[in-house]
């Protein structure tokens, strides 16, 4: 915080200060704030992404039936304004809850921070987040999740990869969706974990298909869940 | 995208900041982005023109300043710029999270912030500083 004070004229006086404040830092400490809760309460916790309709709430339904035997689980749904994507996943009889995000394009560790204070820690441990449909914004705003998921499918074509690297950056474990539709879209998923790979050697791959639960196992086998 | 919600973060703490040092009006601020951050240059210069009209921020100058993305690799030390790879199948250049020198997977550490590096306010100087005179 060094100043530096120049005086242009009897009255005024110009002032150079250094705050040094990095916005998208303050979001980073709120989600290690977080990801502390969250080890102290020994709950897992996985932050799905992934753009518009890729099969995010589908994969967390089959998600939420396999492990149910396994863990006591909760999601926590971003939803812009409905609670459709809600519904869906509360029919499995797991607990469900909403983070209305407005226009918001992503979720921020500020408001799973409030969420938190609506579910009781100790009586779960596995802690499933659907982000707001978007490729891009999330990724930006850790959540203070163990592992983060990004869903992609065939259907968005065979660049969306190479177009958004900084995306799988930030990516422990990617899920290449609706497989039974690559051979429509001539697709090979091969191709597209390749890509991924090229960017982010260490990342784990899924391929699967939501519908089915085809290659679901594998996901939960890559989330080390 | 979500270039409004950091300008508007931005603009609060700029004004916080100059309600500390007592501001008349604020001249410059000073902005580090990093290029792998998800910001995009002209998208926060257009929100922050926005947000600050009727603030002591109206009329300022936004300047920013941009960084290059920076790895290391916790596998062998390596640190340096980003590299840039070619993807075979479609020849696009593509940034790359591999290590150039051992084929690890590294780590970003420069090129993700946002950072008010410094600002420039106007004060009226304090008369009354000065019991003396
Ligand atoms: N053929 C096929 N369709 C799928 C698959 N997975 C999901 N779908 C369909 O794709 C559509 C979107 O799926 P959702 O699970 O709602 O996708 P989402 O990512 O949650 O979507 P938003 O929350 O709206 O961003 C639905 O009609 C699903 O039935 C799949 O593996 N194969
Ligand atoms: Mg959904
Ligand atoms: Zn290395």
């Amino acid at each position: 915080m060094a100043n530096t004070k120049d005086v242009i004229n009897g009255e005024e006086v110009t002032l150079e200060v250094k705050p040094g404040t990095n916005i998208l830092e303050l979001n980073k400490q709120l989600a290690e704030k977080n990801k502390q809760l969250l080890t102290k309460h020994n709950v897992k916790a996985i932050d799905i992404m992934g753009s518009i309709g890729a099969g995010k709430t589908s994969l967390i339904e089959q998600l939420v039936q396999k492990l149910k035997p396994k863990y006591k689980i909760a999601v926590l749904k971003g939803d812009l304004t409905t609670t459709i994507d809600a519904e869906r996943v509360g029919r499995h009889g797991v607990q469900v809850l909403t983070i209305n995000t407005g226009r918001e394009c992503h979720l921020d560790a500020n408001v799973v921070a409030r969420a938190f204070e609506r579910i009781n820690l100790d009586e779960i441990d596995l802690l499933i987040i659907e982000n707001v449909g978007n490729l891009i914004c999330p990724a930006e705003f850790p959540l203070g999740t163990e592992k983060r998921v990004v869903v992609v499918s065939v259907t968005e074509g065979p660049y969306m990869i190479l177009k958004h690297p900084f995306t799988f950056m930030n990516a422990d474990v990617m899920v290449i969706n609706k497989k039974d539709l690559a051979p429509i879209m001539k697709i090979d998923p091969k191709q597209l974990e390749g890509q991924v790979k090229e960017i982010k050697p260490d990342v784990k791959v899924a391929i699967t298909n939501a519908l089915t639960g085809d290659g679901v196992e594998e996901l939960i086998k890559a989330m080390e869940l | 995208m979500h270039e409004l919600a950091m300008a508007t973060q931005i603009v609060e703490n700029v004004l916080e900041e100059a309600k500390r040092h007592d501001a008349k009006k604020v001249a410059e601020v000073h902005l580090t982005i990093g290029k792998m951050s998800f910001l995009g240059v002209d998208q926060i210069k257009f929100s922050y023109g926005i947000l600050v009209k009727d603030t002591i921020l109206e009329d300022s100058k936004l300047i920013v300043e941009e960084k290059d993305g920076k790895i290391e690799c916790n596998n062998c030390g390596y640190k340096g710029t980003i590299e840039i790879k070619d993807d075979p199948a479609y020849h696009i250049p593509v940034p790359t999270l591999q290590c150039p020198k051992c084929g690890q997977t590294a780590k970003i550490v420069e090129g993700k912030e946002c950072t008010i590096t410094s600002i420039r306010i106007l004060k009226q100087e304090d008369k009354n500083g000065c019991k003396q005179c």
